[in-house]
């Protein structure tokens, strides 16, 4: 029963933080916070693939899985960083109103 | 004995599809920074023709040996429980025929329009390559899901390594809804995972649908929802398809041509294929399919035809062909997968010829608002050749080779008892037509403004990807009724 509990609490909490990530991506306008809205929800996946690999008795996999995943999370994170930084040396801020030339 | 060396051989030239590449990254990271900047292009050139060579190769030997498909391994043991396999069959080989073709005109197009950092474009090409040969030959999720992130991540490097205003835009843009769709489909993976304790194809396709409990069903469907909201995040159907305009107007053309061409239809398409085969016991995935396809089909088409960009027009028009691509992987049937297969090469060659003739107006008229050009037939023959073979291609006019695959995706669709679907679909067309005939009227037929007197047609290696194009798809159509009466010996259609 206490183990229902314990994966219940850690899917609830990833959902959590999906969700604060995703908030995060809609209502703020800086960069960098947008990048760590980004990192907030994959790490949250990364608990969901340990999780599932607890159930289905793969620790081993899951844990490949897990490290594959957050090498590509730290290569995203480092080229969004790069496009925030040339964006801020065109526009002199982080604001993503600023990025207003393609419409339509 | 001489069957089992032929079957060595097609291991052989598979391991190719991921050597070529990193040799040239290797070569060309190497290379003093003056022969760099001569030779690149024709490295990339090299492994882009060396790819469609390979791929051909491999085809031939593959049927010639009667196999459906082939496994192996780059150096590792492929007995040990749980290693790697790749495997190649016709449908990956066709992939990697159409990137191998799309990497020649991308670089063909680069040598005219790509000026400093060519060393870095070819290099990020080659990754973007390898990538995408991964992700056609891998037989797990998460490797696809792997590869997919080197596909992602090298694009949106191309897309901004210009940084120009827009491109470091457009790339942004690219990246913050591609990790969206990396978030849906890890999770939706972690809940594959949960339920089967593998996500090898084979298990995975087994093992979906073995637990009926009610808990565990619910589990399936959210991966399913999430899988496919990724993927079409990445192909750009609707109603994920803000960024792709963005990306691909944006975008450097010699990069626009590999993003349109390729790699949505790597990226995005292939993991419809593999999806709607895995689960292919859940009665939802194909009606879901099919109502993305048709909704894509229609948008993309009417938001094409309010744009007034070159770039922006073809790239939208995209949207509304990856529909039609859409619908005939949600058949499910043979006859809808080999429609589908014949649509996605034909789609590489003409969306590439269409990109091809942005490029050359673009170095020829320096700008691509259309509202600014007119009659530039009289002045660019060659390139309003290609465009208008292009253009009928798109539409499906007899002839031309677009034609076929829309006939075969229509009549799977009618065969597998979803004729709303290939009517929608058969009267999308006219759409098709409008918005390509309104380019068509606006360019290069009308009157010629008389600043553009003097303009003369682009020369060099864009006007030769040009007419290769053009050639390609006429002689693919003309030719396409053999490959139809071999089916038809075969008992396909």
């Amino acid at each position: 029963m206490s183990e229902q509990i314990f994966e219940s609490a850690i899917l609830i909490t990833g959902f959590l933080l999906i969700i604060s990530g995703c908030y995060c991506l809609i209502r703020t306008y800086h960069m960098i916070k947008i990048i760590i809205g980004i990192e907030v929800a994959m790490k949250a996946v990364s608990m969901f693939i340990i999780l599932s690999g607890y159930i289905s008795g793969n620790e081993d996999l899951a844990q490949t899985f897990v490290i594959t995943s957050i090498v590509i999370e730290v290569v995203v994170a480092v080229v969004a960083a790069g496009i925030a930084i040339n964006l801020y040396r065109k526009y002199g801020s982080m604001d993503i109103r600023n990025l207003t030339k393609l419409k339509g | 004995m001489r069957v089992i060396a032929n079957i060595q051989m097609v291991a052989n030239i598979a391991v190719l599809f991921f050597v070529i590449p990193l040799a040239i990254i290797a070569v060309n990271t190497l290379l003093p920074k003056k022969l760099a900047g001569r030779v690149s292009f024709y490295l990339g050139g090299f492994a882009g023709i060396m790819q469609a060579a390979a791929a051909a190769a491999d085809f031939f030997l593959l049927s010639a040996n009667r196999l459906h498909e082939y496994e192996f391994s780059l150096l590792w043991d492929l007995s040990i429980e749980g290693s790697e396999r790749f495997s190649v069959d016709s449908l990956s080989l066709v992939m990697l025929f159409c990137i191998g073709m799309v990497t020649i005109v991308s670089v063909l197009v680069a040598k005219q329009t790509v000026h400093d950092r060519k060393r870095a474009y070819v290099n990020l090409l080659m990754t973007l390559i390898l990538g995408m040969n991964g992700m056609v030959l891998v037989t797990d999720l998460f490797s696809l899901y792997v590869f997919l992130e080197v596909v992602g991540l090298s694009s949106f490097i191309l897309i901004a390594m210009f940084k120009t205003d827009t491109g470091l835009e457009g790339a942004f843009k690219y990246l913050v809804m591609s990790v969206m769709a990396t978030v849906f489909m890890l999770t939706g993976l972690a809940f594959i995972f949960m339920q089967t304790g593998s996500l090898q194809y084979k298990h995975v396709g087994m093992n979906v649908l073995r637990f009926q409990s009610h808990s565990q069903s619910v589990l399936i469907y959210a991966a399913l929802i999430l899988l496919i909201s990724g993927f079409a995040i990445k192909t750009g159907a609707v109603p994920f398809h803000s960024w792709l305009p963005d990306a691909h107007q944006s975008a450097n053309t010699a990069i626009s041509i590999l993003l349109s061409g390729i790699v949505i239809k790597v990226a995005g398409i292939y993991g419809f294929i593999v999806l709607v085969d895995l689960f292919n016991e859940v009665p939802a995935i194909n009606m879901t399919v099919a109502v993305i396809g048709t909704v894509s089909i229609i948008t993309g088409a009417l938001l094409a035809m309010q744009q007034n960009h070159f770039k922006r027009i073809v790239a939208y028009s995209s949207v509304s062909q990856v529909g039609y691509i859409l619908l005939g992987i949600s058949t499910g049937s043979t006859l809808g997968l080999l429609g589908t297969v014949v649509h996605i090469f034909n789609h590489a060659t003409f969306k590439s010829a269409l990109f091809s003739n942005a490029a050359a107006l673009h170095e020829q008229v320096g700008s691509l608002d259309i509202n600014e050009m007119g009659g530039l037939e009289k002045r660019m023959p060659v390139t309003a050749f290609s465009s208008v073979t292009a253009f009928l291609s798109t539409t499906g006019i007899p002839p031309f080779a677009g034609f076929w695959s829309k006939l075969l995706i229509i009549m799977a669709l009618w065969k597998s008892n979803m004729q709303v679907f290939a009517g929608i679909a058969l009267v999308a067309s006219i759409f098709t037509a409008a918005y390509f005939l309104r380019i068509q009227k606006k360019v290069f037929f009308g009157k010629l403004p008389d600043k553009y007197e003097n303009l003369t047609e682009v020369k060099g290696t864009v006007k030769f990807a040009e007419i290769m194009l053009s050639v390609v798809t006429i002689l693919t159509g003309v030719f396409f009724p053999l490959a139809l009466l071999y089916l038809k010996g075969r008992g396909i259609i």
